[in-house]
């Protein structure tokens, strides 16, 4: 559990932005919200009002991770650190969409992200293709409960 | 010396899109390339896991790199978003003693201790780097015949640098990604640059939040790609390709842009150079028809 932003992201890195914006121009995010929402405003507010101002913020999600930010900051900052960190907090504030919840849940179930029925299996001995190894789902099991994921968030 | 990988599928090509899976292991048979399969878990995915609990990100991860380490053998893998996890989460354990020790105490009850004794590559990097365009191209005996080619590397693949290819920096700390492009002007195609190539496909955004407008995303590439009169799309990840070609179709009946980009993942175009059955390449997956650059490319223009 993560009580903090800053424990997964150094917040004296944040002084080193002064705002040239370059990491919100070339943000897929921004475009599609049409530059009303970025990268570069969201480094300021948690400079300037602290993480809360941006912990419960839905468009935090809209993050594709393309790291286009990070490599194109002029200052290196690791602006897609910063986002993780702020995605993992609110993550456990509940602000958290279905889609995300429903796909970290099944991982924690299966082990995958997507389900094998028996059409993947036929498909795969059409193609030729060896059948697919069976998961240790105990051990991703005990793993997850070691770490803590359910306990943190709630994936219901 | 017989090269070996363990192949890392992750979740979605061997459901989604077994062809990519099956082009992958014939290509890497026509190249004497051994694979080892090995009870992979999800990555798990730098879009969801790492960005909802770090930690549970990072002990799956690492338990991908264990099984891998207790076979002896790199990791090998054809998904951009698997790559960028397994490179990432190997650096991460590797130059931080801190997590590493607390990630190895919660795998040890498992049986598994993280060592750092292995790499992760991506199918691109084993080709271009370790086999090299020479060994390729001796086995090419079908040219793919001028096809103008846009490459989609997507972004998982390189970024950051400093993360996925630290040993490639340019002196301003930068990489720009050519494999691809090198690859199929080796395999007679004609890759072509574009406006807006590194940008991201979006497909993130559809899957966590909003396909609509993830495929706006998309629908910038392939403007741009259709200004360069670009005929076809190679990729190196099942996400972009969704993007690309289920995307596209999806796009089409919003938009009616006409664009007929068909999208190939980039082991069925080595494939076809190969000389591969078409039947081994998955290629009948597609939503955006590929006919036109088949005939083209069995043409021989």
């Amino acid at each position: 559990m993560i009580k903090s932003i800053w424990e997964l992201f150094n917040q004296e890195d944040l002084f080193e932005c002064y705002q040239c914006a370059r990491c919100t121009g070339s943000c897929p995010a921004a475009m599609v919200l049409d530059h009303s929402y970025g990268p570069r405003e969201t480094l300021l507010r948690c400079l300037n009002l602290g993480q809360e101002a941006v912990v419960n913020d839905e468009r935090i999600w809209y993050c594709t991770t393309c790291q286009v930010c990070e490599d194109r900051c002029p200052q290196e900052i690791h602006i897609s650190d910063l986002l993780t960190a702020i995605c993992n907090l609110a993550a456990q504030r509940g602000n958290l969409p279905e889609k995300i919840k429903f796909g970290v849940d099944l991982v924690a179930k299966t082990g995958r992200t997507l389900v094998i029925s028996d059409k993947v299996h036929r498909d795969r001995q059409k193609l030729g293709l060896p059948p697919l190894s069976p998961l240790a789902v105990d051990e991703i099991e005990g793993i997850l409960k070691k770490t803590g994921l359910n306990e943190d968030l709630d994936l219901s | 010396m017989p090269m070996k990988y363990a192949l890392f599928l992750g979740c979605v090509i061997p459901v989604k899109y077994p062809g990519f899976e099956k082009a992958t292991r014939e290509v890497l048979k026509a190249l004497d390339v051994e694979l080892v399969d090995l009870p992979f878990s999800c990555c798990p995915a730098p879009t969801q896991m790492k960005l909802v609990h770090f930690d549970s990100w990072l002990a799956l991860a690492a338990r991908n790199l264990c099984l891998a380490e207790e076979a002896g053998v790199n990791l090998l893998s054809i998904c951009n978003g698997c790559v960028n996890t397994l490179k990432e989460a190997n650096l991460a354990l590797k130059n931080d003693p801190q997590r590493r020790n607390r990630v190895n105490e919660v795998l040890k009850e498992f049986g598994h201790t993280y060592q750092g004794s292995i790499k992760v590559k991506h199918l691109l990097d084993v080709l271009y780097q370790d086999l090299g365009l020479e060994r390729l191209g001796e086995r090419v005996v079908h040219s793919l015949s001028h096809v103008r080619i846009g490459c989609h590397y997507g972004c998982h693949l390189y970024r950051p640098p400093r993360l996925m290819y630290p040993e490639n920096l340019s002196e301003a700390a930068s990489y720009v990604p050519k494999s691809m492009d090198h690859i199929l002007s080796l395999l007679g195609a004609e890759p072509v640059e574009y406006s807006r190539k590194f940008l991201c496909c979006g497909s993130a955004l559809g899957t966590n939040i909003d396909q609509e407008a993830a495929n706006e995303i998309t629908r910038e590439k392939l403007s741009h790609m259709r200004k360069h009169h670009i005929q076809a799309i190679a990729v190196g990840c099942p996400s972009c390709f969704s993007q690309f070609d289920r995307g596209q179709m999806m796009l089409e009946r919003k938009y009616h842009d006409g664009f007929n980009l068909p999208t190939f993942h980039i082991s069925q175009l080595i494939g076809l150079a190969f000389g591969l059955d078409r039947n081994l390449l998955g290629l009948n997956d597609h939503r955006i028809s590929l006919e036109p650059i088949l005939k083209q490319i069995a043409s021989g223009a």
